[in-house]
């Protein structure tokens, strides 16, 4: 036990991890755990899950929104005309037929950058997240199931790693690399941004864990890693899921600042790196408005569009919460 | 509640140890002399190099063993005094600092607390109001999907390049110095307006969303129901529900603390606006690492410090917390 | 929470504001009872920028590369001047000075000059601060490796005498460094004069140091100045040197007239100046390239490594590479591509037209593969490879953040690719970089290190500088090229009387062959001497069409170089 209030009380309401915006559905989750067995009950309403799914508005204007981008993500680096970074001599041009968002200081394609641009927030998203994701849950199963010293070792570290400035880490690691990559910069955005999540699934697990299916698999002899596996994890399924989302949309806006001071990746384009690039090169005194509208425009979309997806997933997992 | 406080004292004074040992790591971790950088802009000439090198490499403490330089480092520490700047030679770390961090918390402070409340509040009425609630998802949504800089840079661009209603850059105008005149008040208020603006509207619609979204939980709760089924009146249950949904927001705050310094730091760089942050970037662009450690050094106190706080405020705020830690005494 | 919660939030917001502006005006208002204005009248004040990119903290002159804008020229003051654009020395605190004989040199001071805190300017000055530079952390402690003693036999008179005098580099202290004031330089200790703050300088010049925050400098004019009596005089009654923000920040600045003078590299600004209306602002030239140059920058191998150390793979590089191309897609052509020997346009005189027709180079990629195919290098998809079949591939580095050259370098290397060079550009850290530098571990590396100065004896010491150390940590050499024969003649040009034009063109002819023929670095293009500024409060600066025709800069190393002239060629606008 940490000693928190949160263990004090049964309900294991306050304490609990929420962060503000969408990430404070979790909390409600974790006040109404599913019940036991709702897992496979869950499958046999599968049906009507989905017919709450396709009538939930948020959810299908959410996925629409991330459906096309991440289409355009895809497979708009197969319709442009320009290589993203190629130089050419028609520099700062409004957009136009050739040119369907302009050029940047340089004749740069900003279509054919913000298309690519897309693919890098995509795979930061998937990446970064989802690391962040897997290493939030090994934390937060572990503190959660086993509590005790285990529980007290990792609540240590995520407090350390919510205090310390994730930038300065950044700068180090980033200094001995000669180039900084895609990949560098979702792993790192991984590696570092799980601490809120690895919180919400502990004090999940923390409930979960005292439930009666749980101290069955226990008894039945089974090992701590399966019961884990197959009893709490399942349970808490669709709350996994949320946090991913949630995560993902937390890496692209990471990165997007990363990018803009100037941290971001040597060797990709990314929409950070757009609007970074259009700020050093004067965008804004010189009306260049096309250079860094549309990767703000494409983050917040993106972004967004997940939260939305994520409450409306929310409320057709929840049925309480569907609209009246 | 004395054991709640010593066992949260301990946790924080640990995580302090680790963070100040990890800040004093920075600069020596970093590839490259920070002296031969400094010393590469001077024009030299071959020969006096070495006694040039000598005398900085003495005016930091270089030429000490490392485990001596770490207790130095403590040791300066606990007397306030967090080094000399190497790009800003010999100004004291501490001296460039203080200027900066006031900046910061004008910045900060009224954003986090004023963007909180109104979030909170706004909210709260959109929960369960058709109309208000499908203007307020939407803005909410949006505005907490946007990242810090591209607003800035939306409003700079806007507000203070096109149109020229609000200066774009600095704390204050250059054209004044510093002075208890109205003159220099309006000055540095109207400089500090949009990077406020900006913290205060990300973090607003996230605050809005998150209250809505928990009010509603606490609005289909049993009790609730509860409450409606006895006639209680409608304002009554939504009072109950708004107070329950603070307790989240409230550690919500607690964690979102890095996230909001973080977006203060891009915030400030994107409006030149002499802060921590923008101070970051002048240390990362100029390898100033005695600068940077100086300034996380500060960011991490005043990060604990917060958590701490707002440790505090939960207790007072919760009475289910203080008559658990009574039972526990 | 009803109508008391919203109050007393409301409550502790103003209350929170009311310390905050409180804390912040104790903090940023000067502590010393000194009689600051609390505003610059718009029309007594020159603002700058372009120097500074950090809290001025240092008003010490050997603090070359760091002390606030105007430390040296402004507040202190030289011997001479030097004017580059007519290759004459400004005699300035000194009256004059002359070689009396090989080895002696004499200087006569100018009469009446005071410090500021009234002590009068003596020969006594001159000698405590040339005597500075036997202390060996002193920047210019070099000389005393060739002057044997100085003297005063009067108050207005210092009589250097040399071992064996090296005109050239002597000729570039007279300008470069400032006399100091022994009556207060004199109780520094020998580490103290090179670490010191000096944050209340006393000097001679101009303008005196008002305040210093981190946000801007402030100078004021010094209303004693001595150079008013020989008919200069400077109008600005204040200068605030602007610390540089981001450009776009600048240029919004430079644009609404807040700035009067910026010495920043401004993308884009070409445009802005042919553009319709101007938006006011001027350049020195009105068509391309705009700027002035300040210094080259080179393609500089590393010729301790294959295939670099070959003359001819460096010879094919230089004819793969199209400076025009950098110069107009990169900076929008405020640049200029330079000539094959690196010599700055202010050095035309001693460019050898002769020498450049025979060994010189020009953009030719077919003439780059036919070099390389020559020298035995095949070819092999796409790209040459060593004659033992060995891939070539080489890294081309800039420091991280320099956006200009890293778009250079990417247009370099993709040049390069193109005629079967395999490049790849990366951008380490500045201290990674100039520790490859310093180490000789990099390929190829982009530097402009050696500046604009008198005596092209500068940019020879930065190619040929010998020996070679293990760490080239004075910053000269990078490319470690080894030629006793060059660094004679290198210090041959030194000991050249910078009155014999014709010795000095002669032995520079010869370096020029040496460097066009070996081609130890590739001179690119000339950085431009970044320069824009804004007639709506002042008026009268320089341009090549009209009569100033001073450097119109604030950088480090400027002011004597005639920046403080175009300061008193300024007039207010109305």
């Amino acid at each position: 036990m940490l000693g928190l209030p949160s263990d004090a009380t049964p309900e294991g309401a306050p304490g609990e991890p929420v962060v503000p915006g969408p990430a404070t559905e979790k909390v409600a989750h974790a006040k109404r755990p599913p019940a036991p067995g709702r897992g496979p009950r869950e499958l046999s309403v599968g049906g009507e899950l989905i017919y709450f799914a396709v009538r939930n508005r948020k959810l299908v204007v959410g996925t629409s929104i991330v459906m096309v981008f991440l289409l355009f993500a895809l497979f708009g680096p197969l319709l442009v005309r320009h290589p993203p970074n190629q130089f050419s001599s028609a520099a700062a041009a409004p957009p136009s037929v050739e040119h369907w968002f302009g050029t940047t200081q340089f004749g740069q394609d900003v279509f054919s950058q913000f298309v690519y641009g897309l693919r890098a927030s995509f795979l930061i998203g998937v990446l970064g997240g989802g690391l962040a994701a897997v290493i939030g849950m090994i934390v937060g199963f572990s503190a959660g199931y086993w509590g005790g010293i285990v529980d007290e070792t990792l609540s240590m570290l995520t407090n350390i790693l919510l205090v310390i400035p994730t930038l300065a880490l950044l700068l180090i690691i980033g200094a001995y690399l000669s180039a900084r990559s895609l990949l560098f910069e979702a792993i790192f955005i991984g590696l570092t941004s799980w601490p809120w999540a690895a919180r919400a699934i502990r004090a999940q697990t923390f409930s979960l864990r005292t439930r009666e299916f749980v101290g069955m698999a226990r008894l039945s002899g089974e090992r701590d890693v399966k019961i884990i596996m197959r009893e709490i994890a399942p349970n808490m399924s669709s709350y996994l899921f949320l946090m991913f989302i949630l995560l993902f949309g937390g890496a692209v806006l990471i990165a997007a600042s990363y990018d803009f001071l100037g941290l971001g990746p040597t060797d990709a384009t990314s929409l950070g790196l757009m609007m970074n690039q259009a700020v050093l090169w004067n965008a804004l005194q010189l009306h260049v408005w096309w250079w860094f509208i549309p990767p703000g425009l494409g983050i917040v979309a993106i972004v967004g569009g997940l939260y939305v997806m994520n409450v409306g997933l929310d409320e057709v997992f929840n049925p309480r919460l569907r609209e009246l | 509640m004395r054991r709640y406080f010593g066992r949260k004292l301990l946790t924080y004074l640990l995580t302090f140890v680790l963070a100040v040992t990890i800040d004093w790591v920075i600069p020596r971790l970093m590839p490259g002399n920070p002296i031969k950088g400094l010393l590469a802009k001077f024009s030299l000439q071959p020969g006096g190099y070495d006694a040039i090198y000598n005398v900085y490499s003495r005016a930091f403490g270089f030429d000490l063993p490392w485990w001596k330089q770490y207790l130095n480092f403590w040791d300066a520490l606990v007397h306030g005094n967090l080094g000399i700047s190497i790009y800003s030679y010999p100004l004291p770390v501490r001296t460039i600092i203080a200027h900066s961090v006031l900046y910061s918390l004008a910045l900060l402070l009224p954003a986090i607390l004023l963007s909180w409340y109104a979030g909170n509040k706004v909210g709260a009425l959109a929960a369960r109001r058709k109309i208000l609630d499908n203007t307020v998802l939407p803005i909410g949504y949006t505005l907490t999907a946007t990242p810090y800089m591209w607003l800035a840079l939306l409003l700079a661009f806007l507000l203070a390049s096109e149109a020229h209603w609000l200066p774009i850059s600095g704390g204050y105008s250059y054209s004044l110095q510093p002075s208890f005149t109205w003159q220099f008040i309006w000055s540095l208020l109207a400089h500090w307006f949009l990077p406020f603006l900006t913290l205060f509207l990300v973090g607003f619609g996230g605050w809005a969303i998150g209250m809505r979204n928990v009010i509603i939980y606490e609005l289909e709760a049993d009790y609730s129901h509860y409450l409606q089924a006895l006639g209680a009146p409608q304002r009554l249950i939504r009072r109950y529900a708004f107070r329950n949904a603070l307790l989240p927001q409230i550690t919500g705050l607690a964690l979102q603390l890095g996230v909001i310094v973080g977006g203060a730091v891009v915030t400030e760089i994107a409006f030149s606006y002499p802060g921590l942050g923008y101070l970051i970037l002048q240390a990362i662009q100029n390898q100033d690492y005695f600068l940077l450690q100086g300034i996380f050094l500060f960011i991490i106190i005043g990060v604990l410090v917060a958590n701490f706080l707002i440790d505090i405020a939960y207790v007072l705020v919760d009475p289910r917390t203080r008559v658990g830690m009574q039972g526990a005494q | 929470m009803g109508m008391n919660a919203r109050r007393s939030a409301v409550g502790i917001l103003s209350a929170i504001s009311a310390v905050a502006i409180t804390a912040t005006l104790l903090v940023t208002a000067p502590v010393s009872g000194q009689n600051i204005p609390t505003s610059f009248p718009r029309n007594e004040t020159l603002y700058t920028s372009g120097t500074q990119y950090g809290t001025p903290s240092s008003w010490n002159p050997m603090q070359n590369g760091s002390y606030g804008t105007g430390t040296v020229g402004l507040i202190y003051e030289t011997l001479f001047l030097y004017n580059p654009m007519n290759n004459k020395f400004v005699p300035w605190l000194a009256k004059s000075g002359t070689w009396t004989n090989k080895t002696t040199y004499t200087i006569k001071l100018r009469s009446g000059i005071n410090w500021t805190d009234g002590q009068p300017l003596t020969a006594q000055d001159v000698v405590f601060t040339l005597e500075l530079g036997k202390i060996p952390a002193v920047p210019y402690s070099n000389i005393w490796t060739f002057i044997k003693s100085v003297q005063a036999p009067d108050n207005q008179t210092v009589v250097v005498n040399f071992k064996t005098p090296e005109y050239q580099q002597w000729a570039n202290w007279l300008y470069a460094w400032p006399i100091l004031p022994q009556h207060i330089w004199s109780k520094y200790s020998s580490t103290d004069v090179v670490t010191t703050a000096n944050a209340n300088p006393v000097g001679t010049g101009a303008y005196t140091l008002l305040t210093a925050n981190q946000q801007e400098e402030v100078l004021e004019k010094n209303p004693h100045w001595w150079a008013n009596s020989i008919g200069y005089s400077v109008k600005p009654q204040y200068i605030v040197d602007i610390v540089n923000g981001s450009n776009n920040v600048v240029l919004g600045q430079v644009l609404s007239g807040q700035i009067d003078l910026s010495n920043n590299f401004l993308p884009g600004i070409a445009k802005l100046i042919s553009g319709i209306g101007g938006y006011g602002l001027k350049t020195y030239y009105s068509k391309a390239p705009y700027m002035l140059s300040a210094n080259t920058a080179w393609l500089v191998p590393n010729l301790s490594k294959a295939p670099l150390n070959d003359p001819n793979f460096r010879k094919a590089m230089a004819y793969a590479i199209n400076p025009k191309a950098i110069a107009s897609q990169v900076y929008g052509d405020i640049v200029t591509p330079a000539n094959p020997t690196g010599l700055l346009p202010t050095w035309n005189q001693y460019i050898d037209k002769s020498v450049v027709a025979k060994y010189g180079f020009s953009y030719n990629p077919t003439k780059a593969r036919q070099i390389l195919t020559q020298a035995g290098y095949k070819l092999k998809n796409g790209f040459f490879t060593m004659p033992s079949g060995k891939a070539i591939n080489l890294s081309l580095i800039v420091p991280y953040g320099w956006t200009d050259w890293m778009a250079a370098i990417d247009l370099i290397s993709s040049q390069l690719k193109a005629a079967g060079i395999n490049v790849t550009a990366s951008y380490p850290q500045y201290p990674a970089r100039l520790t490859a530098l310093q180490n000789g571990t990099f390929d190829l590396a982009i530097t402009n290190d050696a500046q604009i100065s008198n005596t092209p004896w500068t940019y020879y010491q930065y190619m040929f500088n010998l020996p070679i150390r293990k760490v080239q940590n004075a910053n000269l050499n990078f490319e470690r090229f080894n030629s006793p024969a060059a660094w004679n003649l290198v210090s041959q040009l030194n000991a050249t009387p910078t009155t014999n034009t014709a010795a000095m063109k002669s032995v520079i002819s010869k370096l020029e062959q040496i460097s066009l023929q070996q081609l130890p670095m590739i001179p690119l293009w000339y950085n431009g001497m970044w320069a824009q500024y804004t007639s709506s409060t002042w008026t009268g600066w320089p341009s090549a069409s009209g009569s100033n025709h001073y450097l119109p800069m604030t950088w480090r190393g400027y002011w004597n170089m005639t920046g403080l002239l175009m300061l008193t060629k300024l007039r207010p606008a109305s």
